[in-house]
């Protein structure tokens, strides 16, 4: 029942979004009109309150895609195809890859391991939807789902007494506080602070406020109303890093593998209830 | 009675110790400090390798400076002076020195959000427009919705005295002066500050600059209204 009613609310918002994406990189380009602006913020009300998250669609779609790209032989560190729990545990160090590696990233070495992707090819594979507004349905994005999704209910756990994790933590941290780029952003000109600020409408979570760098990575793959698909983790590293005026993030580079483990071991203990939902 | 709370005490007090003993001895081994080379070594490799942007993630003193404290309050004297001579020197005026712009001009560079931004992914390495995004973080013209990262600018020229009369005075131009510079590169009165040195690095021309300073003091300009 609950997966129906799902369902014709994913048919409406294609729909919509098939509208919408006439414009198209409507959302890259903050283009929308208010008008459109205030029907997503009604809708995305109206689906917080009748507690009807679209991004759940993916899950059965990377449930499929696992099975098509042999991913169940995929060992994300407790063992090959266990996958309860085992995003919690994420990143960690795999002396089989001999590197600290976060989901996305395990994923795409998976997928060149057991799917026989290039590594080019698995970078086209995670971007297929980014810059895409409506009815883009990835596999990709599926497979973080689905991953993500069995291990609700976990506490995040990164393991920061293993050296490897510790030194990428460390790094993460140094590059969260590294001034750079045409116009001197880093990630804590936002996103630290004691005090609560806005860009614009969007408030801001904090490094420095207790909690909220839990709440925020605890829930991706996040669902955005406004965009009609759902966000990974390293997506967002790149919207975040094309709207600081740094150069073209790469995907499962060391760089997202930093950034994930100083974000998500800042956020041990943290419940996952993912996929979170936003505007 | 006092003998077990003397007791108690006592065993409180061994329990600190050995509890403080254990932390000392728990206490990791000093980790090797991470290297500035080897973060910038993970940036590297992390970016697309096309070499129109490789000028980007080039760190100048004054940002290798910055990136080492997480707050101003954080930071010794000596840096703060250094950033602020640094960025003193970087300041560049226009052609017929300082003036007053075009308010009307200066607004179109503050509402546009993406100025030095690029247009997708796979972009070139043209900005698709110029501007400052001002309002991302300012609170500007009463009625506009902006952020509150920034201080709060509404009437900030009236704040300044700036009116209809003294609009020529040496101590107006004193004060055009003074924003000019937090405009062209907040660095040399906020060192390190969260606002972009936007004329230092080219986003915005000396030109620019001055329509913005109008758009912000001049009595016409509605945010003075």
């Amino acid at each position: 029942m609950r997966k129906k009613a799902l369902l014709a609310v994913f048919t409406a918002g294609a729909i919509a979004g098939g509208l919408l994406s006439t414009k198209a990189f409507a959302q890259v380009e903050g283009e929308l009109s208010p008008e459109e602006e205030i029907r997503l913020v009604q809708e995305f009300n109206r689906m917080l309150a009748e507690g009807i998250n679209p991004g759940e669609i993916w899950y059965e779609v990377g449930k499929e895609a696992i099975k098509k790209y042999n991913l169940d032989k995929c060992d994300l560190g407790l063992g090959p195809g266990v996958f309860k729990g085992a995003a919690a545990q994420l990143p960690r160090y795999f002396p089989d890859a001999k590197k600290v590696m976060d989901l996305e990233t395990r994923v795409g070495w998976c997928l060149q391991q057991h799917a026989g992707m290039t590594q080019e090819q698995v970078l086209n594979f995670v971007r297929q939807c980014w810059g895409k507004t409506g009815n883009c349905v990835s596999e990709y994005d599926g497979i973080i789902m689905y991953l993500t999704m069995e291990s609700n209910g976990q506490k995040i756990n990164v393991n920061l007494r293993d050296p490897n994790v510790k030194r990428m933590y460390d790094i993460g941290k140094q590059i969260y506080y590294a001034r750079l780029g045409p116009w001197d952003f880093n990630c804590a000109t936002c996103h630290a602070g004691k005090q609560e600020v806005r860009i614009r409408a969007t408030k801001l979570w904090s490094m420095d406020r207790p909690g909220e760098v839990g709440s925020a990575v605890s829930i991706f793959p996040k669902y955005l109303v406004r965009w009609g698909l759902p966000m990974t983790m390293h997506y967002r590293y790149s919207e975040c890093m094309r709207q600081m005026r740094w150069p073209e993030f790469i995907p499962h580079s060391d760089l997202g593998v930093a950034l994930s483990t100083y974000l998500y071991g800042s956020a041990n203990g943290t419940e996952i209830k993912a996929p979170g939902i936003g505007r | 009675m006092k003998k077990v709370l003397i007791l108690a005490g006592i065993s409180a007090l061994l329990t600190g110790a050995v509890v403080e003993a254990q932390q000392r001895k728990s206490q990791p081994q000093r980790q090797q400090a991470i290297k500035q080379e080897e973060v910038m070594q993970v940036l590297k490799s992390s970016f697309s390798s096309d070499p129109r942007f490789t000028w980007k993630i080039q760190q100048d003193e004054a940002q290798r400076i910055c990136s080492q404290y997480p707050s101003r309050e954080q930071m010794p004297a000596q840096a703060i002076q250094r950033v602020i001579q640094l960025s003193q020197a970087e300041i560049r005026y226009p052609q017929w020195g300082i003036y007053m712009g075009d308010w009307k001009e200066g607004k179109k560079l503050v509402d546009s959000p993406r100025g030095g931004r690029f247009a997708s992914y796979g972009f070139s390495d043209r900005p698709t427009d110029r501007g400052g995004n001002c309002y991302a973080c300012h609170l500007i013209e009463k009625g506009v919705p902006g952020g509150t990262m920034g201080p709060n600018l509404y009437r900030y020229g009236e704040r300044w005295g700036i009116t209809k009369e003294n609009l020529n005075s040496p101590e107006t131009v004193e004060k055009i002066k003074a924003v000019y510079n937090i405009i062209y590169n907040s660095w040399s009165a906020f060192p390190c500050s969260s606002m972009p040195r936007f004329g230092y690095h080219g986003s915005l021309s000396p030109e620019d600059v001055a329509n913005i300073v109008a758009y912000l003091l001049h009595p016409e300009s509605p945010v003075n209204k």
